[in-house]
Formats: structure tokens, C-alpha cells, sequence
């Protein structure tokens, strides 16, 4: 088998792996918590209630 | 990969290490006797007691612990919901006591907890967000586990290293490990639990589908041959994907509920020798005097002790008018005084006035519904049993035959793994998704594949009238002027011009309803020239207005008499004028012609208008039927449907509104609970019913009703309770809504009649050992590839 074929596949894992810790960081920040509201938020004009 | 491999990994032991029953004492202690006390609802037929229960996966999970509960001695009923994860235990306080019942459930190695809203809450969010997470992880490494899939599906056809051949498959086992016990974890202790209690459930299926498969290729990974890790990936991303959106819509129907709730305030102000006192509602006893000051709600239901005011019973009957109260005059809990400050006097505690009740009979309906969910539970618990008795058998007949162990034990799992109902299981959520996308985006909401499986075995549709049929908001239907008024042009116009003047500035939806009717006539709304400095507004009576004319009186019929304002008969002399006039807007609005009202005119509400002491005329309002409601009708009868409606009105205003719909059949005059009964009458004389409606009294029979469906512009908790939501707000959305209901469901037979085949034919072909797993596996890609493009087509 190709070194590059290794290399790639090594490459492959290390983007998959920083995407997934992307998204286990940001469900854990609550970014997935309320996926209606955002779009409601958007109409309200005072920036207080965040 | 390194991190997933060992760090979940040593999260699986951990978790399998852990015995569920060693946590009943852990929370014997949190909740003893004394703090469960609060939470003990005392009634006739003994205590009852509500409460949370933590890691509840499936519908046998809801089934186990009602039945667990229900045999302690001293519980007379048990019911738990499997929408929102209660469960309510009513039982003798002799006998029994509420920690005793906490020990029980823990027992199961479940978590109760105290029902609180917040506890409600983040038992929700805390849930989601771990099958999120676990559904991200194994969507991750399915994508990595694809690309070695495919490397080894071209080597095995073209040819490939040793080396190469082995690095794939090692590289596929390490990924595809946290996929099976971290991901796949919850399947995992579902299958544990049904298989302790006996009780074998969809997920043992599952767990066995997918440890077959997976254990089969790590043996084949070491001893050579082909593997397929991507089976067994495949089954767990797909099924938590179905969670996912399970679990979403299912925390959307328990936010309805949650936010009904909080439509009556949780503190009062109790008058006590005088004093006013702020007090928890909870802590309300009948007999107690309260001061509920306008702009507030009713906390709750009670009667009228001092004070006049108008109050929104929208809450009650869907309709927006205000009503006016006084003393002696009933008052519902969540209805909202509007207008002057009341003393009530507290008729029922808070956890029995109205909104409670309302809830509770909400998630009563809810929890009725599971005994259908509860069906493919049942379908597996005897389909398990089945492929296991095959699968041995199969082992036993070829050891018997003396191919040898290794040979045997492979063709048994080969009729497992072939077993396993994931073609199945892929024919109806993709047809669901494809149905469902299409729907949204013409203003159609399915909450799920039960309701769009539901909507299209439709045999009868009920419809609520105010709100629903009706807009709900009072229109300007007739005018009537006084007899020989000034003679001018039109005297119409100005008996609108004077009203609308003097309204302009009120938001009380009759004033907003003249102001609207005013405009539409092209009625110059400053012809009249009222000062709006001058503008007096007499709470729950009547507007009094300054212009050059005079002085502008608009209001109620007792209102005008008290001014000395004499009133002509105009009921009597414009009978006829009107009853013309209202036919005339009824045919405008869409109805069928001819049916004109019936000989008792129904109630109208009456704005009187006079200048200085003269008198003008009399403008009469009522809800309308909405445009489209007459069409829909019509369309719906022509498939075939049968119709019917069901109000809280009287007789008299129901029938009209049924005659000018089109609908045959009414039931009129019945309260909330009497809809929910209706629907259930209907269903046990096997009727599939629709029910379509708006208001917070319709939300029992939205959840009764086999499909619940709400209009945008209703309550939350209508919309909470619906499965189908019209998010346009238009009553005609639901003939194409119904229409895409009947196609999908077609398309997803079809979807199972290929998939069933397959199944049908490859389990005789495995357990024959005629099988080669890899023909197996391009037999199952080429049914799944079959069932996607025919689901994809509900898309045109």
C-alpha cells in the first residue's frame, strides 16, 4: 500500500476528529438546546433578553 | 479515533460495572416521606402522586413501570405517560407511603424524581442533548468507517494486499467500536432490561442485529474473511436519527402542556383581615377572598364577590370577545380581567380549576395513546423469540449435519444478522422524511410518521366552530339606522363614519372591528372629526367622543338608556333589512346559498350610536366563517368523509354556522371533557377521527382525536397537543395535507412490502448456509437503494 494512502487516511481521521470535538463542544455549550427560538429571537428589537 | 477508542470505551465498562439496583437507597435518602409530602395530592378515592421518572427509552420502559407500580400493595391505579415521562400513582396512605413508591421504581434502576417544572425542564434538555451527542459521535465515524468500507468492497471485487486488506479492517473495527457502545449504548441497556423483565422489546431486536453483526466481523477480522462493520454502524446512526426526531416532537407536545400551566400566575393576593397578602396560588382554599386587579390572570376558579370588569374567556370558549362580569358572576382560572379590579371568592385549589384540569386531561389523552405504540413492541416480543429459536436451530442442524463448529456457529449468525430489521426499518422513515420535508414547505406540519400514517386512514373529521371554522374575531355583519334619520346620502356611512371616529383609538376587538368594517366601505374615518382628546371610554359599557356634530355616544344598549337616549325598536322594524343584510355577507363569505338563518336569529352583539340625544342606528357584529372553510368542506365530503362539529355554543348559533359550512352533523353546547368523550365514542366504534381545532378547550379532544390538528394562529397548547399543524394559518390547507398522507402511506407499503420480501427470502437462503454474507450485504444495498428512490418520489 501507498505511504500517501496512509498519510491521507491519518489526515482524514484528524479532520474528522477536530469536526466531531466542534460539535461536542458546542452541544455541550447549549448551541443545539432550542433550535425554534433563534428565529423568533431575531424579531425582538431589545437586546437585553439574551 | 484514539480518544474515541479508549476514552468511551472505558466509559462503556464503567456504565456496565454499575448495578441498577444499587441506586435504590441512594434515592430512598434524597426523598424521604416528609419533602414527598408536598408533592401528595389528597382526594376521595385516596393520595395521589406525580412524579418524574429518568431514563425512560421506550414504550415496554412506561409499560414495566406502570406495571411494577401497580402491583405494591395499597396502589389503586398507576398510570405513566410516555410523552412527558410521569407518572401518576394514586394509592391508599394507610397502606402506603410516597417514598415507598420512589424505592420501587429506583429499584428498576430508573430515577423518579419530584415533579417540578424546572426538574421537567432539564430532564428534557439534559436528554436531548446526550442523544445528540451520541448521535453526532456515531454519524462522525460513519462517515470515516464508509471510506474503508468502500476501499474493502473495491479490494474484495478488483483485488487487494493482505496488508491493505487488514489495515482496512482493523482501521473499521476501531471505529466502529464507540459506534456500537457508546452510541448504541441506549439500545443496549433497553435490550438488558427487556430481556431481566422478561419482556423482550424492539431494541433487543436491535442490540442482537447489531452485536451480531459486529462481534461476527471482529471474529472475521482476526480469522480472515469478510467483515461488516457498516452494518452494524448503519443500524445505530439510523435508528438514533429516528429519536432525534421522536424526541423533539415529543418535548414540543410537553412544552404545550408546560405552557398551559403557566397561563395562571403561581402567586395571589389574598385578602386577610383586610390586608392584602401575597400568597403562593398553590396555597389557595375554596372559601379564601383574593383581589385580582386588571391586566392579570385568574389564578383560580372562583365567583365574583365585589367589583365590575370585562373579562377574556378565550381560555374558556376560543372567542376573544370580552364578556362583561360582576358580582355573583363565576370566573374561570387562566381568563384575564381586563378591566376593573374584582374580589373573588376562591371556588377550587389551584391543582383542580380549570387549567389544571385542562392539562390534566391533555396528558390523560396522550398516555391513552400508547397502547398503539406499544404494538411493534409487541410484534417484537414475538418476533425475537422466533429468530432465536431459527438461529439455534440452524446451529443445531448443521452441527448435527458435521460441517464442523466454526461453519455452524457462522451460519447461525448469518441468520441473525440477516434477521435484523434494519431494510425494515428504513422503509418507513425515509418515505416520513421525504412526505413530512414536502409538507413544511407548503405550510404543512407532521409531528411524526404515527400522524402522517394516521391522517391517511381518516374516516371522520370533527371540527371545532369558534376559531376554527370562524376566524374568532367579531366582524361587522349588518347595520340597522334609525328610522327617518337626517336624510342623507348614505346614512349607513355614517352611522360607520360616527362609530369608527370614536373607536379609532381603542384596541377592544369590537372597536377594531368597526374601525376595519369602516375602512373596507371606503368611510372617511375623519368625516366625522372627533377630538381624540376628548374621547372618554366607560370600561365594559360604552365610548363617549366630542366633534363638531355633537357629542358621539357609542355603546351598549343599557349604556345609551341610561343617558336617556331613547332606543326605536329597530330589532322589530329592521328584522327583515337585516336578516337581508346578513345573508348577503354570508354568501360573500363563501357559504353555500340558501341557507339563510333559521327562524330564532341568534344572538348578535349590538353597538347602539347616537348623537347628542338623537339616536343613529345600531351596528351588529359576529364571528364569521372563514373563506375557505365552505370549499373545504365541500372537498372533503366529495372524498368521502364524514363531517361533523363540535361547539360550546348554543343551538342556535352552532347550527348556523354548521348550516353555513355545509356540515351535517353538530354537537353543540358541550364542554371540553364532553369533546374529548365524543372523539372517544366515536374511536371505540372504530371511526378514525381527525379533530380540528384552535383553543385551549379543544386540546383534550385534539389529543383524544387519532390526529390532532391546530391552525397556526391558535393556543399553545392546541398547537402542543396537535400531531398536524397548519402552519399558514388557513383551514384549506388540510385537503392537501390530507392528500399527501394517502400517498405517503401507499409509498410506504410498497416500502414494506420490498422490504419484508427480502427479509423473507434471504432468512431460509442464511439458514440454509446458501448464503455468502457478501451477497447478503449487496442484497440489503439494493433493497435500501430501492426503498430511498421510491420514497424519494413523494417529493414531485
Amino acid at each position: 500500500m501507498l505511504e500517501s494512502t496512509i498519510a491521507l487516511i491519518i489526515l482524514s481521521l484528524g479532520l474528522g476528529l477536530a469536526a466531531w470535538l466542534a460539535f461536542v463542544w458546542a452541544v455541550k455549550k447549549g448551541e443545539f438546546d432550542d433550535p425554534e427560538g433563534p428565529k423568533y429571537r431575531m424579531m425582538n428589537d431589545d437586546d437585553d433578553d439574551r | 479515533m484514539i480518544i474515541t477508542g479508549a476514552g468511551l470505551g472505558d466509559y462503556y465498562r464503567k456504565r456496565s460495572w454499575q448495578d441498577p439496583g444499587g441506586m435504590a437507597e441512594v434515592f430512598a435518602a434524597r426523598y424521604d416521606d416528609k419533602i414527598l409530602a408536598r408533592h401528595v395530592r389528597h382526594g376521595a378515592e385516596g393520595d395521589e402522586l406525580a412524579f418524574l421518572v429518568e431514563g425512560i427509552r421506550c414504550a415496554t420502559c412506561v409499560w414495566l413501570i406502570e406495571k411494577i407500580v401497580a402491583d405494591l400493595a395499597g396502589v389503586y391505579q398507576a398510570r405513566a405517560n410516555y410523552g412527558s415521562h410521569r407518572v401518576l400513582v394514586r394509592y391508599d396512605p394507610e397502606r402506603l407511603t410516597p417514598a415507598r413508591i420512589f424505592a420501587a421504581v429506583a429499584r428498576l434502576g430508573y430515577r423518579p424524581r419530584v415533579l417540578t417544572r424546572d426538574n421537567l425542564h432539564r430532564a428534557a434538555e439534559a436528554e436531548s442533548r446526550d442523544l445528540l451527542l451520541r448521535f453526532g459521535t456515531a454519524f462522525f465515524l460513519a462517515m470515516q468507517l464508509m471510506g474503508y468500507s468502500l476501499a474493502l468492497y473495491a479490494g474484495y471485487f478488483q483485488g487487494i494486499s493482505e496488508f491493505a486488506r487488514d489495515f482496512m479492517q482493523v482501521m473499521a473495527a476501531l471505529v466502529t467500536t464507540p459506534v456500537v457502545f457508546y452510541s448504541g449504548w441506549p439500545f443496549l441497556l433497553g435490550a438488558w432490561r427487556g430481556w431481566r423483565s422478561g419482556v423482550p422489546n424492539m431494541d433487543l431486536l436491535v442490540a442482537l442485529g447489531v452485536l451480531a453483526a459486529y462481534f461476527y466481523s471482529l471474529y472475521a477480522t482476526v480469522a480472515g474473511g469478510e467483515v461488516y462493520f457498516e452494518t452494524a454502524a448503519m443500524i445505530v446512526t439510523l435508528i438514533l436519527l429516528g429519536r432525534l426526531f421522536e424526541n423533539s416532537a415529543r418535548r414540543r407536545a410537553a412544552a404545550g402542556v408546560d405552557r398551559l400551566l403557566h397561563l395562571t400566575p403561581d402567586t395571589a393576593l389574598r385578602l386577610e383581615d383586610g390586608r392584602e397578602v401575597r400568597v403562593d396560588s398553590s396555597d389557595l382554599r375554596p372559601g379564601d377572598r383574593i383581589l385580582v386587579r386588571p391586566g392579570e390572570r385568574f389564578p383560580v376558579d372562583g365567583g365574583i364577590l365585589a367589583g365590575e370588569s370585562e373579562v377574556d374567556e378565550a381560555v374558556v370558549s376560543g372567542e376573544s370577545r370580552p364578556l362583561k362580569r360582576g358580582p355573583g358572576d363565576p370566573v374561570v382560572s387562566g381568563s384575564l380581567n381586563l378591566a376593573g379590579a374584582l374580589t373573588v371568592r376562591v371556588a377550587k385549589s389551584a391543582a383542580e380549576s380549570f387549567v389544571a384540569r385542562m392539562a390534566d386531561l391533555v396528558e390523560e389523552a396522550q398516555a391513552r395513546k400508547a397502547p398503539v405504540q406499544r404494538l411493534a413492541d409487541r410484534l417484537a416480543a414475538g418476533f425475537v423469540p422466533l429468530v432465536l429459536a431459527l438461529s439455534l436451530a440452524t446451529l443445531i442442524f448443521w452441527l448435527w449435519w458435521g460441517i464442523g463448529v466454526g461453519p455452524a456457529l457462522l451460519t447461525a449468525i448469518a441468520v441473525l444478522v440477516v434477521a435484523c430489521p434494519c431494510a425494515l426499518g428504513l422503509a418507513t422513515p425515509t418515505a416520513v422524511l421525504v412526505a413530512t420535508g414536502r409538507a413544511a414547505g407548503r405550510g404543512i406540519l407532521y409531528r411524526g410518521g404515527d400522524v402522517l400514517e394516521a391522517s391517511a386512514k381518516i374516516t371522520h373529521v370533527a371540527f371545532d366552530k369558534t376559531g376554527t371554522l370562524t376566524t374568532g374575531r367579531p366582524q361587522v355583519v349588518a347595520l340597522g339606522t334609525a328610522p327617518g334619520g337626517e336624510g342623507s346620502a348614505a346614512p349607513t356611512d355614517r352611522l360607520l363614519a360616527l362609530a369608527a371616529a370614536v373607536e379609532s383609538g381603542s384596541s377592544h376587538p369590537l372597536a377594531e372591528a368597526i374601525v376595519t368594517a369602516a375602512r373596507e366601505r371606503g368611510v372617511a374615518l375623519d368625516g366625522a372629526g372627533a377630538e381624540q382628546s376628548a374621547i372618554k371610554a366607560v370600561a365594559g359599557r360604552g365610548m363617549v367622543g366630542q366633534s363638531p356634530e355633537g357629542r358621539i355616544i357609542v355603546g351598549s344598549r343599557e349604556f345609551l338608556a341610561r343617558q336617556g337616549i331613547i332606543i326605536p325598536s329597530v330589532a322589530g322594524a329592521g328584522a327583515g333589512a337585516v336578516a337581508k343584510e346578513r345573508t348577503t355577507t354570508a354568501r360573500a363569505s363563501g357559504a353555500r346559498p340558501g341557507s339563510a338563518p333559521g327562524p330564532d336569529l341568534p344572538p348578535l352583539t349590538e353597538v347602539h350610536v347616537a348623537v347628542d340625544r338623537r339616536y343613529v342606528g345600531v351596528i351588529l357584529l359576529d364571528d364569521t366563517l372563514r373563506p375557505d372553510a365552505a370549499a373545504l368542506v365541500r372537498e372533503l365530503e366529495r372524498r368521502g368523509l364524514q363531517l361533523l362539529m363540535l361547539s360550546g355554543d348554543n343551538a342556535g348559533v352552532a347550527q348556523r354556522v354548521a348550516a353555513e359550512a355545509g356540515i351535517g352533523r353538530v354537537f353543540s353546547a358541550i364542554d371540553p371533557a364532553g369533546k374529548k368523550d365524543i372523539i372517544e365514542q366515536l374511536r371505540s366504534q372504530g371511526a378514525r377521527v381527525l379533530m380540528v381545532g384552535d383553543g385551549i378547550n379543544d386540546a383534550p379532544a385534539l389529543a383524544a382525536a387519532q390526529v390532532g390538528c391546530a391552525l397556526a394562529g391558535g393556543t399553545d397548547i392546541a398547537v402542543g397537543s396537535a400531531g398536524l399543524v397548519l402552519t399558514r394559518d388557513r383551514l384549506g390547507d388540510l385537503a392537501p395535507a390530507l392528500a399527501l398522507a394517502r400517498r405517503s402511506l401507499k409509498i410506504i407499503r410498497e416500502n414494506l412490502f420490498w422490504a419484508f420480501s427480502y427479509n423473507l427470502v434471504t432468512l431460509p437462503l442464511a439458514a440454509a448456509g446458501y448464503l455468502a454474507p457478501v451477497y447478503a450485504a449487496a442484497a440489503m444495498a439494493a433493497s435500501s437503494i430501492l426503498v430511498v428512490a421510491n420514497s424519494l418520489r413523494l417529493s414531485r
